[in-house]
Formats: C-alpha cells, structure tokens, sequence
C-alpha cells in the first residue's frame, strides 16, 4: 500500500505542531547557540560569539568548569542537586509505594480519601503551595514548626531551619517540601498496577495462610517491579528539572540561597534573577542548561524503553 | 510493564468482590493502616487549615494557641484589605495592585492555556488514533521526550523570541502590549503540555469503536466532519477531563507567569502567582497574614475543581503529571 501524506492529515497535526516547533525545537536550538555567546542582562543586540578577549566559543563552558572546580558556591549547587535528588527520589518511590499498598490494603471509601488528599500538593498552585510551607518552617517564633516544638519543649529558641547546621537544615526543608509532591505520582501509578494484580493470586495466598505482610512481599511489591523501574527513572527526571517551589523559598530568603541551589534553579536564576547587586549572564545558563539537556535525554530514552511504547502503538484500524 | 493506554483504562468493579472473599479482618487492618496513613497526613492537613486561619486572623496562626486555649485575634482585614485591592493601606511603601486585573490575567492565563490545549490535542489525538501516515511512531516517540525535557532549558530560548517580538512590533503599542503578553505566556504554557495531552487523547479515541466512524468515511464524510460530527461527541468524557488539568496547569503555573507577564513587563503586570510572590518578598512578617488570604483567594478555584471532580483526577490524572 501506498501511503502519501493528505492535506487533512496536515489539518489535524498543525497546531499542535506549530506550538512544539516555535515552543520545543527553537528555543532549544537558540539556548544551544546562546550558550556560545556573550549574552547578558538579556541585551539582545549585544551577542557577540566572541570577544577581543575571550577568543574561544567554548568560553561559557571554560568557566563552568572553571567555577565547578574553584566556586565554593558552585560546589555547593553540585553537592544539593545530588543529595537533593537522590534523597527525594528515594523518599518519592518508597513513599507513593507506601502510600499505594495502604491505599489498596483499607476500606475503598477511606482509600479514595487518602489517595485524593496527597493528590492536593500537586494541584495546589506553586506559589501557594510553597507559602503554605514558608509558614510551617518560618525561622521566627511565628513559625508552625518552632511554635509546637517550643509549646512541646523540645526547643527553647525558635530555630532557622533553613539555615541550620548547614546543609542539613537547608536540604531537608526542601527535600521535604518537594517530596510531598512528588509521591503521589509513584502512589497513582503504584496503585492502578496494584489494582490489575489478579485477585487469584492473593486468595490462593491467604487460603494457604500467608499473612498480610507476606502477601505484600511476595505477591505484591514482586507484581510492581516494572512500575517501580519506571517511577524511579520518570521522578529522577522530575526531579533534575524541578526547580518552581525551591526557587520561591530561596527568593523568600526562608533557606540558604547555595545549600538549596539545585542545577535547573542555578539555571533559572542565572537566566532571569536579579536580586541584590545580581546581574543575569544567560550565556552562562545556556552552558549549564545543556548540560541538563544531556542528562534529561539519556533518561527520556531509557522511560521510553520501559513504558513498552510498542503496546501502546496498535496500528489504526479506520483507515480508508 | 506500563503502557500508557492502561494507564486510563477504567477501574474494573472488584471492589465487592474482594469484600466477599476475604478470609482477615479488613476493618482491623483498616484501622492500624489508616491511623498511620492519618499521621503521615497529619502535617499537610495542617498548613491548610493554617493557611485559612491565619487569612482571618491579624497574626500568623501557629496551632499551638488555639490548642492552649489562647485566643486568637480574629479579624476580617486582610480579606478587606485585599479585595479592595489597597495593600497599600496595609503595607507600607508602594504596594498599589489592582487585584482584580491580577485575577482578570491569572484566569484569562488559565482560560486560554485550556483553549489551545484542547483544540490543539483533540486534533492531534485523533490523527495519532486513527491515520495512518510515515513517521507516526517516531512522532509519538518525539512526543514522550519533550514531556521529560528540562523546561529551564527551553526558557532562555523562549524568552529570547518574547523579548525579539516584543521590542519589534509592541513595543509602542501599550494596549496591544499587554495582549501580546497574555497570548504569548498562554501559547508556551499551553506548550509545555501538549505533548502528554496529546497521548491523553489518543488514549480516549482509542478506546472508540470505529464501525460508524468507516461507515461515514465509506460513504464519503471528510476526516473533519467525522472527527467533529462523530468522534468528538464520544470523547467527551476525555476532553472534561483534559479542560480540567490544562486549565488547572495554567491557573497553577508560577514560573511562566513571573518570567513573561512578571519580569517581562518590568513588574508592571500582575497574575495571582506573582502577587503572592511579591507580597511575601516585599513585607514584614506581621503582615504575612495578608499573603494568606492571597493565597486562599487563589487555592479557592484548585480546591473547588478538586473536590467535584476526585475520581476523574486520581483516575486519569496518571498520564499529565510531572514533578
């Protein structure tokens, strides 16, 4: 059969299209080429590739390497995208999983409550959202957190959490405050997988004797295997990209600036912060922006393995 | 494995099935799980009810007052204070925004970020469902990708073109400006989430059968008219479902509306996100109270889709997220 492209075909696809070319490709291409220029405070009529000065295009590169290896503060960012990344990870899978087995375990009214209450965080708006947490660990007196500890007596002095005993302090604020919203994508996907387990299994498990917590090991989490594979991979990727609510709390001034810096917020702030004194110096951004690029699509490749895309691309069947 | 059409696929009914076979206690397991569930809760439960205290109280409501019995200075002045739209009579210093143009953007935002998804990825959809034409699979596969790309990096790309567009044609043009403005921050929202809408509604027309559907076509309906006159009437489930998350993704969005409308306009123009940012950056902590009610005002649309519309979120909401 021959197969030629119609002009209806063009219809249906266009806008969509349009919108990723102008949206996707583009700017890609351009923060590419930016990261080889001198671009800053965003003078656009100003983007030299090179100056009397600086004759390389590698030169943005130059300095993140030369900052990732001399910056104290740079250090900092590469220390807190790790341990940020991969505590939260961590805390994300084996919560939504937590989450998703409890959920499957109770009574459905009880399960839908829970399941839509942790689904909140990630509807609730970004500003709000990191507002509601600015509150709880305020370092004042005013603060959630430092009030009940000190009505507890846990603490006589209101604590700065942010800032406390650096990094431990910083890091968990915002790892805790991101992980919240990250587990219920593991529980929502964990659950639905937990839900197509045949109901067989488990029966035949418990006429054999087996205990809650045995079929749990054996029967469940083993069913879960390809969709823990996937979460994991899909909220690293999340993660390496997330930077909204970090950046609100660090613009707040409620965490250390650098011990809360992830790699996308260094990137989002280089690109478009003006804070005291702070100029922007996009070309900088671009440089550390494709390197996440890299990273983010090593790991797209990988999900695409594991969602098994083939299953999900059955052949039109309508076709005239 | 995980293909993304189970994903959408409708709950079987088990429920009562399960109930009747059960050989242990369910309500004893229930109760231990569900308290420990509850505790885990516990402290996101409690920022939003502080949230909405602390917007009808004169200083940040803490929890701990109100267990050790002390009162609570109740007052209805942020709430006034803001709806009027003087935070300068609160704040000091230059605080003047016109709270109703902040709600005004962040709803035509939300409103059009839903236009352009929905129309851009039924159309999609449908072809990705139902032609056949070279390239198909690479496209879907080029379509999952963008979903897992780092949004930062195509910022400086697409605030290039803002900043190009803007500084050639509007410019000089203050009433076309601000639109220019709320027409851009709409299409690359809406962007970002076209590619997973996209598969969301392929998903869906999947899901119909196509025997009326190549009966029209046999007899010479165009591909147009059967995806308006007989496809879209069966979708309609799916296209609730994706008006809702588009509409909630751009009423929930921060980083696009304070980069376009925000930075982009010289702090001039206003959306809910960026006056909750501003507030908290710019005032004293006594005046924190003031940002609560800012933010209830604008949780208020999130919860209300939220509580109608529970099941459909947790059931498709698998596919459209991030973070």
């Amino acid at each position: 059969m021959r197969l030629r492209i119609r002009p209806e075909l063009l219809v249906f696809l266009a806008p969509a299209f349009t919108l990723i070319i102008v949206f996707f490709v583009a700017p890609l291409i351009l923060s590419f080429y930016v990261s080889f220029t001198h671009l800053e405070s965003w003078d656009l009529r100003d983007m030299r590739l090179w100056t009397a000065e600086n004759r390389t295009l590698l030169y943005n590169y130059y300095r993140l390497f030369y900052m990732l290896t001399h910056d104290p503060d740079m250090q900092k960012v590469v220390l807190t995208t790790i341990a940020f990344t991969f505590i939260t990870l961590v805390l994300n899978v084996l919560g939504g999983l937590g989450l998703a087995l409890a959920a499957y375990l109770i009574e459905e009214r009880l399960s839908t409550l829970f399941r839509s209450l942790w689904l909140l965080p990630r509807l609730t708006p970004v500003a709000v959202y990191a507002l509601l947490w600015y509150y709880f660990f305020l370092g004042g007196p005013q603060g959630t957190l430092n009030a009940l500890l000190m009505a507890l007596g846990v603490i006589r002095k209101p604590v700065d959490w942010g800032f406390a005993s650096p990094p431990l302090g910083p890091w968990a604020v915002i790892i805790y405050v991101n992980a919240l919203v990250g587990v219920s994508f593991g529980m929502i996907i964990f659950y639905s997988a937990l839900k197509s387990v045949p109901w067989e299994h488990v029966i035949a498990a418990r006429v054999d004797g087996a205990s809650t917590l045995q079929v749990v090991r054996y029967i469940l989490i083993p069913s879960l295997r390809w969709h823990i594979m996937f979460v994991t991979v899909w909220q690293l990727l999340s993660l390496l990209t997330t930077y909204a609510h970090i950046f609100l709390l660090v613009d707040w001034g409620l965490v250390d600036r650098w011990w809360s810096t992830t790699w996308s917020l260094y990137v989002f702030m280089k690109a478009f912060y003006t804070g005291a004194g702070e100029t922007t110096d996009q070309g900088l951004a671009a440089a550390a922006a494709t390197i996440l690029v890299a990273i983010g699509a090593a790991l797209g490749l990988i999900t695409l393995r594991l969602m098994r895309f083939h299953e999900a691309m059955t052949e039109p069947r309508g076709e005239v | 494995m995980l293909s993304l059409r189970g994903l959408f696929s409708r709950r079987e009914g088990r429920v009562e099935e399960r109930r009747d076979v059960e050989t242990v206690s369910v309500t004893r397991r229930t109760i231990v799980l569900s308290a420990i569930l509850g505790a885990a809760s516990l402290p996101l439960v409690l920022v939003y009810v502080l949230l909405v205290l602390t917007s009808f109280s004169k200083d940040v409501v803490t929890g701990v007052e109100l267990l050790q019995g002390r009162g609570v200075e109740w007052t209805l002045a942020n709430w006034a204070a803001l709806l009027s739209g003087q935070l300068s009579t609160i704040l000091p210093g230059t605080v003047t925004v016109n709270i109703y143009s902040a709600i005004l953007n962040t709803l035509l935002i939300a409103f059009g970020v839903m236009v352009v998804v929905v129309v851009a990825s039924t159309l999609a959809g449908y072809a990705f469902s139902r032609m056949r034409f070279p390239g198909r699979r690479g496209l879907m596969q080029f379509i999952i990708l963008l979903h897992a790309f780092p949004g930062v990096a195509l910022l400086i790309g697409v605030y290039m073109v803002y900043l190009w567009l803007l500084n050639a044609f509007f410019a000089r043009a203050p009433g076309l400006r601000d639109a220019y403005v709320i027409a851009y921050t709409i299409l690359a929202r809406a962007s970002l989430e076209i590619p997973m809408s996209i598969w969301l509604m392929k998903g869906f027309f999947d899901k119909i059968p196509w025997e009326v559907e190549w009966s029209a076509l046999v007899d010479g309906a165009s591909r147009l008219r059967v995806w308006w006159e007989i496809l879209l009437p069966q979708v309609k489930p799916g296209i609730a479902a994706l008006a809702i998350f588009s509409f909630l993704a751009g009423w929930e969005d921060f980083v696009y509306v304070y980069v376009f409308t925000y930075l982009g306009t010289g702090g001039r123009m206003f959306t809910l996100a960026t006056l909750i940012e501003q507030l908290v950056s710019r005032i004293e902590t006594a005046e924190l109270p003031l940002a609560a009610a800012a933010g209830v005002l604008y949780l208020l649309p999130t919860l209300i889709f939220f509580i109608l519309t529970q099941r459909l979120l947790l059931e498709a909401y698998a596919g459209g997220v991030k973070g």
